[in-house]
């Protein structure tokens, strides 16, 4: 009993550490620039909404919001809709070359995303895509597809294809089957897949910058930049911080059953 | 009526050709790999390494998706779809034929009733017990009013008396229906209990076909004796021919022809008792040494270590040419 006594602490040890900065975080955002920089406070004596209004009506930080929400769910969607397809096929058919370009599509993984920066800056602004969210939206796919199809593989795999053919010996198209019980199935593993997809892209600072000019930025970019006349401004800031930590938190709500499971899949076999 | 025609069912084995008389139960009988899955699934039109003609009723099936097929299959493993409750399983097939609602629902509740599941038709299929799930699978494949019914080992992966259970029900439910069943297995019991004909495969080769009890009495080589016997057959080499008897008719009654065992083993389940022991040098046989058994009603005296004759009839012991298994 003893020992369980003192496993809780370090876990409950462990959790008020990880929850520190982002309580800190909640706790500026909620007091003004002269409290935070004034002096140490646990509990803020005056706690105000401000901070939240500034960014509600200055069209900066709004926009910003809806530009990175908009190629986060571009990106999330195009990733799912072409890795789930392509993860059916690796798990259900032996093609020549199969297991070669499985491994291909990860290999892209291996390079730090710098290094594509340069030829979609240029790529893009040839074509004219640049400083849009369906710019930034497509490259981050480049890191996200591979992970995707990566990830529901192992999850596909793990159905029996004996149901595959059962579908088929009930006389189901081959539409309703994946449409209605494959998909159904693996709803699971397909909220992993959106949760990779999601924070992958919602964290994402350097290819989101640089694909970016005023029209398209995201908020990480705004928050790097937050610089006014009167100094920084701390508590719009912290604000800014704890409405881009929310969208992960909702996601990992909805997904948290599924996600040890989608860590364990997504092992290299 | 099912005809296969030049089938080959593994790489290598020889092709035959069957026929599965019409609306009665055929069990499939062989080890193994012996091309019983290959089988079913060849009939069923799924991919398999089997290669051959399929003719149902003068129509070959060949080449015709597994849909267009009326065929049904329960796999040994229980497959019912998870998402899907009981009564959505069992409804699957017809709600594919484009059954109306109300059509579906009664028949729903008709298949439920005849595999006693009827009271878990809410129910998903995690939730159910291996038998159940099998009771599941069988329902829906009876749904789809094949002419065909396929079922492959299907109850091997439940404990034997839950097996023997659902095997008696499954006889009553499919006598008397029109389904031309095939029932694979490796266990002979199997064949008593329900075959109206089996059909002896080893290693993707027909090795004979007929009534049971026709192929248990007259059986055509030493593998179809083997194959239709648990445990195994008494085997002594003499003369360039192989005799063979089976377990159940050596007896302690003196009668008939004579062997001398020195007993190695005894186990007993109470009302019966298998004796396992060492044939005994006689001055022809050539086997010296060959371990047999003798399967016994009730309880013996019998003991390792000790000496005893038993004895066959005649008619019970089978000779086949050496070599020719």
């Amino acid at each position: 009993m003893n020992r369980g006594h003192f496993s809780t602490w370090v876990l409950v040890g462990f959790c008020l550490y990880l929850l520190l900065p982002l309580y800190w975080l909640f706790s500026m955002a909620i007091r003004d620039n002269a409290d935070i920089v004034g002096g140490f406070e646990l509990i803020p004596a005056h706690p105000t909404l401000a901070n939240f209004a500034e960014i509600f009506s200055n069209p900066v930080w709004y926009q910003a919001f809806g530009n990175s929400l908009t190629y986060v769910v571009i990106n999330t969607f195009v990733s799912l809709l072409v890795a789930i397809p392509a993860a059916y096929t690796f798990s259900r058919f032996r093609f020549l070359g199969d297991r070669q370009l499985f491994f291909w599509l990860l290999t892209n993984r291996m390079a730090p995303p710098a290094v594509f920066l340069l030829p979609f800056f240029q790529l893009y602004s040839a074509i004219g895509l640049f400083d849009t969210p369906l710019a930034v939206a497509l490259a981050h796919c480049l890191f996200t597809v591979p992970l995707s199809v990566w990830i529901l593989e192992g999850f596909f795999s793990a159905v029996p294809r004996a149901l595959d053919e059962m579908a088929r010996l009930d006389g189901h198209s081959f539409g309703y089957f994946f449409l209605r019980i494959f998909l159904p199935i693996n709803r699971g593993a397909i909220g992993v897949t959106l949760f990779f997809c999601f924070m992958f892209s919602w964290v994402e600072l350097l290819l989101a910058r640089t694909l970016s000019g005023s029209d398209a930025k995201p908020v990480v970019v705004v928050m790097t930049r937050t610089v006014s006349a009167s100094g920084i401004d701390w508590g719009v800031l912290a604000a800014a911080g704890v409405l881009t930590v929310l969208p992960g938190i909702v996601v990992v709500w909805f997904v948290r059953k599924h996600l040890v499971k989608g860590f364990a899949l997504g092992r290299v076999t | 009526m099912l005809e296969l025609n030049q089938v080959c069912l593994l790489p290598g084995a020889s092709a035959f050709d069957h026929v599965f008389p019409p609306g009665k139960i055929t069990v499939v009988l062989g080890a193994n790999q012996s091309g019983k899955t290959n089988l079913c699934r060849l009939i069923a039109g799924l991919t398999s390494s089997a290669d051959g003609n399929v003719v149902l009723g003068g129509i070959p099936l060949t080449g015709r998706p597994p849909a267009g097929r009326p065929v049904a299959l329960v796999y040994q493993a229980f497959v019912n779809y998870p998402n899907l409750t009981v009564a959505q399983n069992i409804a699957s097939p017809l709600v594919a034929a484009g059954m109306n609602r109300s059509d579906i629902n009664t028949q729903v509740q008709l298949l439920a009733q005849r595999l006693r599941i009827d009271d878990l038709l809410d129910q998903f299929p995690g939730q159910l017990s291996g038998g159940q799930q099998q009771r599941l699978a069988i329902a829906r494949a009876l749904a789809k009013n094949a002419e065909v019914l396929l079922l492959d080992e299907p109850l091997v992966n439940l404990d034997f008396k839950l097996r023997e259970a659902l095997e008696w029900e499954l006889r009553d439910l499919l006598t008397g229906s029109n389904l031309t069943v095939i029932y694979t297995s490796s266990d002979p019991k199997d064949a008593f209990n329900l075959a109206d004909q089996v059909l002896v495969l080893e290693a993707g080769n027909k090795l004979q076909s007929g009534p049971p009890m026709t192929v248990y009495s007259h059986p055509d080589s030493l593998s179809v004796m083997h194959l239709l016997s648990d445990p195994a057959v008494n085997v002594l080499i003499r003369d360039g021919h192989v005799l063979a008897v089976r377990p159940e008719h050596l007896s302690l009654q003196p009668g008939g022809r004579r062997f001398n065992l020195q007993v190695t083993a005894v186990e007993t389940s109470g009302d019966e008792s298998f004796v396992h022991g060492r044939l005994q040098t006689s001055s022809t046989a050539q086997s010296d040494g060959a371990d047999w058994v003798v399967r016994l009603r009730g309880m013996t005296g019998l003991a390792a270590g000790q000496s005893v004759a038993v004895y066959a009839q005649p008619q019970d012991m089978q000779e086949f040419p050496v070599g020719a298994h």
